[in-house]
């Protein structure tokens, strides 16, 4: 990409009071989709040979990992160490723990193992908000109406009541926990409006929001007597049954010494989070180091099906510059408090509040017909003019994310006095596991929930939904997975494992690859090295 | 656009850095972070990163430059000449115990703190804690504010709060700083959040009218 604007020319050009011109009607959004999401971009996408979704489309790079060979045989089993627990709970973010209290709350024997350290997760990183319909003007029905709108009705009727209808207890079940929000003078919650809302219905703590909540679940995760936390420990395959046929526990393995270690148990529930660390079609990420996808592969090979796994969710606003935070997210709460976006050329050239695909896809656009503001040959974006906001609403940005100016000031960036160059970032997985209302899988035994299920978000998210999932599914999966009072497996097998190699085998495909990737390539220099 | 690779900065134009890490020697570029000089440059088991953003707390860092030492995050120290850098493993697990659902009451609570921070009124006011953390938050402030039972306003201090526990590793008295400060902020939340906007709502779905509005149930 060698077209766009010259940063220097771009910059001189740049006024916070210039008139912006007016904003273009977009007569077809379909056509700006099609033609520019990243989903779209010709040979992403591929169809599934072998699995519960062969003949599927996914995309290509995920494609690679969900039909690749395991880590572990049965040799790896004889001798291992042996853990038996009620409840086993992988992936230390938000859903987990969620789901490790509501199950400890129950009355199960819990432990939770996670890939780093128990927080590290895209729920700590999380800025803008959580949704709930508590306004009077709002209504759990408006809810489930702009969620299912927003995923362009490919979601699940039944999981988005559940969430919706969820959601006002969920904030009364995190103020318990010992969560604050944000409060009016009058003690209300405050609500925003954002992308994709019919109503003010994003309740947040200024722009730590996630922060706030995962601190506060790591603590009551820490503290809580029944739940056994294992840290640097990742998941490396599940465990079947003799049949193949139930989830029965999981081999972990150690970031620290590489010791192989087996739990057994009733229930599993996959809290894995997403993928943005595979970074897809060449994007930058606005996700945590250990969100690589496993749980879609652990998920896959044991027999689960999957979702929407070409549909994935690019935050408009990744910053391009500085380079060291290239692809962190400027919140959409900043374009909620009415940021404009500004291409080169000094205009507005898309409504900013519009759902995040075609926001995104505006981006791309004005950046590859030569609008964009060009850092050098492969850096174009376009400017989020922060500078007008503050202009508008002089201690806003100071007051309301001092996150973003937090972590701008490091490098020297002043967003009240420069605008910002950003650039879409791969953010979210909006598919996943296929789940049922208790967070189930197809799956006897496995239970997913948070950003490794699917079927909420159809083939887009709205802001504030997925902090909302996580508490909400993380919970009934706790809950379920509780009550599955059966005896507890006899046998632990990696017959799963074998019947998808015989899949694999059958169907022509190489297994030179082997998955769940557990660490970004840049960053396996450790223990983890294959 | 900036690919995978690039996500370790392309500092290849940059002057280059000399430094160590983890008793490595490590050759950097001007601009990296000290994250993305580990990997750079290949240092084995740098797995205590997250967010690399200054979020999570995880990449907690000993800085040594000649005689000083420092404590700080990883991901936002950028690489310097000379520097010595040790990344720290994982805190220990917490050793002031408490479940917010044993309390029954917001009366007792300044009773139940001193139990199980004991050590906390016995603040020396050292500053260590103050010095170690990296977000400037005024910890040895906020203590005191706990330890005066002024729990709201001692929450409000570690407000930026990271939980990368660097206070608790300077604390002489081992008070734990971070678990205090955690401990104001959920007993404010737990005790004293009530808002109206929802509990209306709440009592609105507990009498099962589903949370419609006005028009939806005229429709
Ligand atoms: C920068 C950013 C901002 C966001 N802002 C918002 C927002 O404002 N509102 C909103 O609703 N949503 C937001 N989101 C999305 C939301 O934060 C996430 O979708 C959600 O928090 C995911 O929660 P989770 O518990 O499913 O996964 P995570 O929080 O990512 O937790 C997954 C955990 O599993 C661990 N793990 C991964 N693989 C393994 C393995 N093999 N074995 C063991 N453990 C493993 C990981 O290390 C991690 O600890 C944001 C996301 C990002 C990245
Ligand atoms: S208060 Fe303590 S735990 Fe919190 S950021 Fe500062 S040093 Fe880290
Ligand atoms: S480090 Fe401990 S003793 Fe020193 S000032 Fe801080 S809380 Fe007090
Ligand atoms: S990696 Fe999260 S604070 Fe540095």
């Amino acid at each position: 990409m060698s077209n766009g604007i010259p940063l220097a020319e771009a910059l001189a050009r740049y006024r916070p009071d210039a008139d912006l011109g007016p904003l273009p009607e977009l007569t077809d959004t379909d056509t700006l989709l099609n033609a520019y999401h990243p989903d779209h971009l010709r040979g992403s996408v591929v169809k599934l040979a072998v699995g519960a979704n062969a003949g599927d489309s996914c995309q290509r790079d995920l494609a690679g990992l969900l039909q690749s060979e395991a880590f572990i045989d049965e040799a790896d089993l004889a001798g291992t160490p042996v853990t038996d627990i009620d409840v086993l709970v992988i992936g230390g973010g938000g859903a987990g723990c969620a789901a490790a209290l509501m199950a400890a709350e129950k009355g199960a024997r819990v432990l939770l193992a996670t890939k780093l350290r128990l927080g590290d997760s895209n729920t700590v990183m999380a800025e803008g908000g959580i949704q709930a319909a508590i306004e009077p003007d709002d209504s759990i029905q408006r809810h489930i109406q702009d969620t299912l709108r927003g995923g362009h009705h490919a979601g699940d009727p039944a999981l988005v009541s559940a969430m919706a209808g969820d959601g006002p207890d969920v904030l009364r079940w995190l103020i318990r926990q010992g969560m604050q929000f944000e409060q009016t003078p009058s003690g209300d919650l405050h609500t925003r409006r954002a992308g994709g809302m019919s109503a003010a219905r994003l309740v947040h703590c200024r722009d730590y929001t996630g922060l706030e909540m995962m601190r506060v679940l790591r603590e009551a995760v820490i503290q809580h007597r029944s739940i056994e936390v294992w840290e640097q420990s990742p998941a490396v395959e599940l465990l079947s049954n003799e049949l193949g046929q139930k989830c029965v526990g999981a081999v972990l393995t150690s970031l620290l010494d590489g010791q192989l270690r087996i739990v057994r148990t009733r229930s599993v529930i996959l809290a894995t989070g997403g993928l943005g660390r595979l970074h897809l079609n060449g994007f930058p990420t606005s996700n945590h180091l250990g969100a690589t996808g496993d749980g879609l592969v652990l998920a896959y090979r044991i027999g689960a099906r999957l979702r929407e796994l070409d549909s994935f969710q690019y935050h408009p606003t990744g910053l391009l510059h500085p380079s060291h935070l290239s692809g962190k997210l400027v919140t959409e709460g900043v374009r909620a408090a009415g940021a404009l976006l500004v291409n080169g050329l000094g205009r507005r050239f898309i409504d900013e509040l519009l759902p995040r695909d075609m926001v995104c896809a505006a981006i791309l656009r004005e950046c590859s017909e030569g609008r964009g503001i060009r850092i050098d040959d492969q850096r174009v974006g376009v400017w989020l003019d922060t500078p007008r906001l503050e202009r508008a609403n002089p201690g806003l940005l100071e007051q309301q994310f001092p996150n973003l100016m937090t972590r701008t000031r490091v490098s020297g960036i002043d967003p009240r006095l420069e605008p910002l160059l950003v650039h879409p970032t791969l953010h979210y997985q909006n598919g996943g596991a296929v789940i049922d209302t208790n967070g189930a899988t197809t799956v006897p035994g496995l239970y997913a929930v948070g950003e490794v299920a699917g079927g909420i978000h159809g083939r887009n998210r709205i802001m504030g939904n997925a902090l909302l999932e996580i508490i909400s599914f993380g919970r009934r999966a706790g809950i379920a997975a509780t009550a599955n009072r059966d005896r507890g497996p006899k046998k632990v097998t990696l017959e799963h494992v074998n019947r998808l190699r015989r899949a694999l085998t059958l169907a022509g495909m190489p297994m030179t690859q082997r998955a769940p990737q557990v660490l970004p390539a840049y960053a396996a220099g450790g223990v983890w090295n294959r | 656009m900036t690919t995978s690779d690039a996500t370790a900065n392309e500092g290849e134009l940059q002057p280059s850095v000399i430094l160590t890490i983890n008793g490595l020697a490590v050759n950097a570029h001007k601009g990296m972070t000290l994250v993305e000089a580990a990997w750079h440059a290949g240092v084995p088991r740098v797995t205590s990163v997250g967010c690399m953003e200054g979020v999570c707390g995880s990449c907690r860092v000993m800085l040594r430059r000649g005689k000083e030492v420092t404590v700080g995050l990883a991901c936002q120290t950028f690489v310097e000449d000379g520097i010595e850098a040790v990344l720290l493993p994982p805190a220990s697990a917490p050793q002031h115990h408490y479940e917010l659902s044993d309390f029954k009451d917001g009366w007792d609570i300044h009773a139940r703190f001193q139990d199980i921070f004991p050590e906390a009124s016995r603040c020396r006011h050292c500053h260590g804690c103050d010095n170690a953390c990296p977000k400037g938050i005024t910890v040895e402030n906020g203590v005191a504010l706990a330890v005066a039972g002024r729990y709201r306003e001692a929450g409000d201090a570690f407000f930026e709060c990271v939980m990368c526990e660097l206070c608790d590793v300077a604390c002489p008295e081992l008070i734990a700083p971070a678990h205090v400060g955690l401990f104001s902020r959920r007993i404010t939340a737990h005790f004293h959040q009530r808002p109206p906007n929802l509990i209306h709502r709440l009592e609105e779905l507990r009498q099962d009218k589903s949370g419609t509005t006005q028009e939806e149930k005229d429709e």
